[in-house]
């Protein structure tokens, strides 16, 4: 029924629309001495200066650096390759084009190389990353395709995916429900909430303790990151071509 | 009715509003909800303290007028005469006053947590409704649910597959937001409107943003006006896309799913053609837009809109046609309209009761003053009511989009921002894709906020929901959920 082909095929050199926020570009020479600009308006503290960088794991990429730095030394690129395996990688400083994933370890690949089930939690997500996790299983993403799903059950799952900013009534539940999975085990954090808190980082109302807790396996900026940018960045890790 | 009247998005001096006895404030707020007046507002202004003045923000769409009343009350007596025995609506408003401010509506029928789910007035333990006998049974859901949405724990109390009373529990999402509003910069405030609910994104943007507009006293270019309705129109049909696909998957009903959920792609990529973002986050701040989109832009998120049109006609022909589907959508989960007008509820829900309500048409603001949709509501009361009803107002989107795109005003897309009034406030509704959201925004003598309440559609609307199971078969809450299709970050704040 008038489907056509809407799926995305290759989905390593898919073509985003040109406002899409993603990679940024940076260029720290142009910054002059003394210009705060960026980092005054960030409403979320996620640029450093001297060099200029930008932590992805805070940044909601909303445009306003970009749009107010006097020198266009900011600039968000279409590239969506943003998964990383270490909260370091998460700070960048426009050297690099893309973010990739250290490939998982052999154990990892052997176990879940060709087969991922993952446990959504949100645990304070406004629904957008919900979405886009939605997003990923339907025909345009088609994310079971690579052997990638999400499952109702944790007792089916080999992960727990967290949205959110894990608001304290949630503590308990995120710690039941990974216990239920399981191991050996992965945590991915989707969205700028779950890495850092992203807007909500100074909310009295977060407890953030699980995360302390255990290794966080992969780390998914955006605001929310892009459907693709989960696909991939999950086949990278997997070393899956 | 002793109160200040004003109309949607008009700013006034905090002191104009009159601070009235409890009794009489009682007596006012009685008289309105008999005037077929809605309350929309019942907040305390203060963090709690010795004294908290409480403010009662009512709506009447047969007038277009806003009213607001308040009276103070001291810890020596916190209490007042409730109103939810008789005009359930207030119900949930005087429980969420209760958890807030300590203020005790005496005679509330079932005073319970709003986001603290087992305790109630700081330290007494709530258990929840149960009910006991032979064969009868509970079932527990949540509040981690089966699907990737949202936490909120669901307790149906059962007697084999009927259920005889649903009460759901929520707070999980509770990120404080109102609280950080007050401290945020004018550049967090919009960030954190954007998150308030990220399905409802453009719709808490603007009702923020209409707020500090109205404020500040300035106006919108015409152009900005449009497209910002526009971006409002854009995820209204992305979200009735998105519910429609959740409907016709909890029905089993694949193709359904597939083709709406492919259609929603198209919508929303063409957000993403205004702003970058497929939610339209970045685009709605105080002062116009953050984007201008060029007429290449524009042009193809035409196309795509025409797009849309044509084949969703034929996916809701195939939809709505098969008895297969049909079958679990009629009759199923009827919230009456008597029901619907009694516990205050909003949107496409409420109109798929029969209640004449959409703030576009009855409290006009923006682009939507010039052009007005038409409210279509239907008699049906039941999940295919909830459902033709989105399908009917993506059409008028639609419609709207495209005659729009067709007479677009030029123009620049920021204007000038003034201070806001210092000691004044304003109300903000919108129509989001799921109801009337209000903004109720007030400001201190340093022009910074001095009370942000914020009211999702979904604080009304979870109670519908509640009332849909009572007698239904408890295998029909899922599908029964996906057709009021609600916020839990957007209630729980």
């Amino acid at each position: 029924m008038l489907q056509g082909d809407p799926i995305v095929h290759d989905v390593h050199h898919a073509s985003l629309l040109p406002l899409f926020r993603g990679m940024p570009e940076l260029d720290p020479e142009k910054c002059p001495d003394g210009c705060k600009e960026c980092q005054e308006v960030c409403p979320t503290g996620a640029i450093q200066l001297n060099p200029l960088r930008i932590n992805l794991g805070l940044c909601v990429f909303c445009p306003i650096c970009e749009q107010q730095c006097p020198e266009q030394a900011i600039h968000f690129t279409e590239e969506y390759h943003l998964t990383c395996s270490s909260p370091d990688q998460l700070v960048v400083d426009g050297t690099k084009p893309r973010l990739t994933p250290e490939i998982a370890s052999e154990t990892i690949r052997k176990y879940f190389g060709r087969s991922l089930k993952l446990r959504q939690i949100s645990a304070g997500g406004c629904n957008g990353c919900e979405l886009e996790l939605n997003a990923l299983s339907n025909v345009n993403f088609d994310m079971g395709r690579f052997g990638i799903e999400f499952v109702a059950s944790p007792r089916h799952a080999d992960g727990i995916v967290i949205t959110g900013p894990l608001p304290k009534a949630m503590a308990e539940a995120i710690d039941l429900c990974y216990e239920a999975v399981p191991s050996p085990k992965l945590i991915f954090l989707f969205g700028a909430c779950a890495i850092s808190g992203g807007i909500f980082k100074d909310s009295p109302e977060l407890n953030r303790e699980f995360l302390s807790k255990y290794h966080i396996d992969l780390f998914i900026p955006g605001c929310p990151p892009h459907p693709l940018t989960f696909i991939t960045g999950l086949l990278d890790w997997l070393n899956r071509k | 009715m002793n109160s200040l009247t004003v109309q949607n998005h008009q700013p006034f001096a905090i002191a104009d509003i009159p601070i009235l006895s409890i009794q009489e404030f009682g007596e006012s707020v009685r008289e309105a909800l008999l005037t077929h007046a809605r309350l929309i507002g019942l907040f305390g202004m203060e963090p709690t303290g010795p004294s908290t003045t409480v403010l009662a923000v009512l709506a009447n769409p047969s007038t277009s007028s806003l009213h607001i009343l308040g009276t103070r009350f001291t810890s020596a007596n916190p209490h007042y005469r409730s109103f939810a025995d008789v005009h359930h609506q207030t119900h949930y408003f005087e429980c969420e006053l209760a958890e807030q401010y300590h203020i005790i509506p005496d005679g509330h029928p079932w005073l319970r947590p709003v986001r603290k789910q087992t305790v109630l007035l700081d330290n007494q333990p709530y258990t929840m409704y149960k009910m006991e006998g032979e064969e009868v049974h509970e079932v527990a859901v949540g509040p981690i649910h089966a699907g990737v949405i949202e936490p909120g724990h669901f307790r149906f109390q059962c007697h084999g597959e009927l259920v005889y009373h649903l009460e759901i529990n929520l707070g999980y999402q509770h990120r404080g937001i109102e609280t950080l509003m007050l401290n945020a910069s004018g550049n967090q405030q919009s960030i954190l409107c954007e998150s308030i609910a990220g399905d409802t994104t453009i719709g808490h943007t603007m009702a923020y943003t209409l707020a500090v507009e109205a404020l500040s006293h300035s106006t919108a270019s015409l152009r900005t006006q449009v497209l910002r309705s526009i971006a409002e129109e854009l995820e209204r049909i992305a979200m009735h896309l998105a519910g429609l696909g959740g409907i016709a998957n909890d029905v089993g009903y694949a193709i359904g799913a597939a083709s709406y959920g492919r259609l929603r792609t198209i919508i929303i990529n063409s957000s993403a053609l205004l702003c970058g973002s497929r939610f339209g986050r970045g685009f709605i701040v105080p002062g116009g837009l953050r984007f201008d989109p060029t007429d290449d832009a524009l042009k193809i998120l035409g196309q795509n809109v025409q797009t849309v049109r044509h084949d969703i006609q034929i996916v809701n022909t195939v939809m709505f046609d098969a008895t297969s589907v049909l079958g679990r959508l009629d009759h199923t989960g009827i919230v009456t309209a008597v029901w619907a007008k009694s516990i205050g509820m909003v949107g496409p829900a409420a109109r798929a009761s029969g209640l004449d309500l959409d703030t576009r048409s009855q409290f006009p603001y923006g682009a939507y003053r010039y052009t007005h949709l038409p409210l279509i509501t239907l008699s049906s009361e039941d999940v295919f009511a909830r459902a033709r009803i989105r399908s009917l107002e993506i059409d008028e989107s639609i419609r709207f989009i495209l005659d729009q795109l067709e007479n677009l005003p030029s123009g620049p897309v920021h204007h000038e921002m003034k201070p806001v009034q210092n000691d004044a406030g304003v109300v903000s509704l919108i129509e989001g894709w799921r109801g009337e959201i209000a903004h109720c925004a007030f400001t201190n003598a340093e022009g910074k906020w001095k009370r942000y309440k914020i009211k999702d559609p979904s604080f009304h609307n979870w109670y519908g929901l509640a009332l849909a199971l009572r007698s239904e078969a408890i295998s029909d809450f899922p599908l029964c959920n996906k057709s009021f299709d609600l916020s839990y970050a957007g209630h729980d704040l």
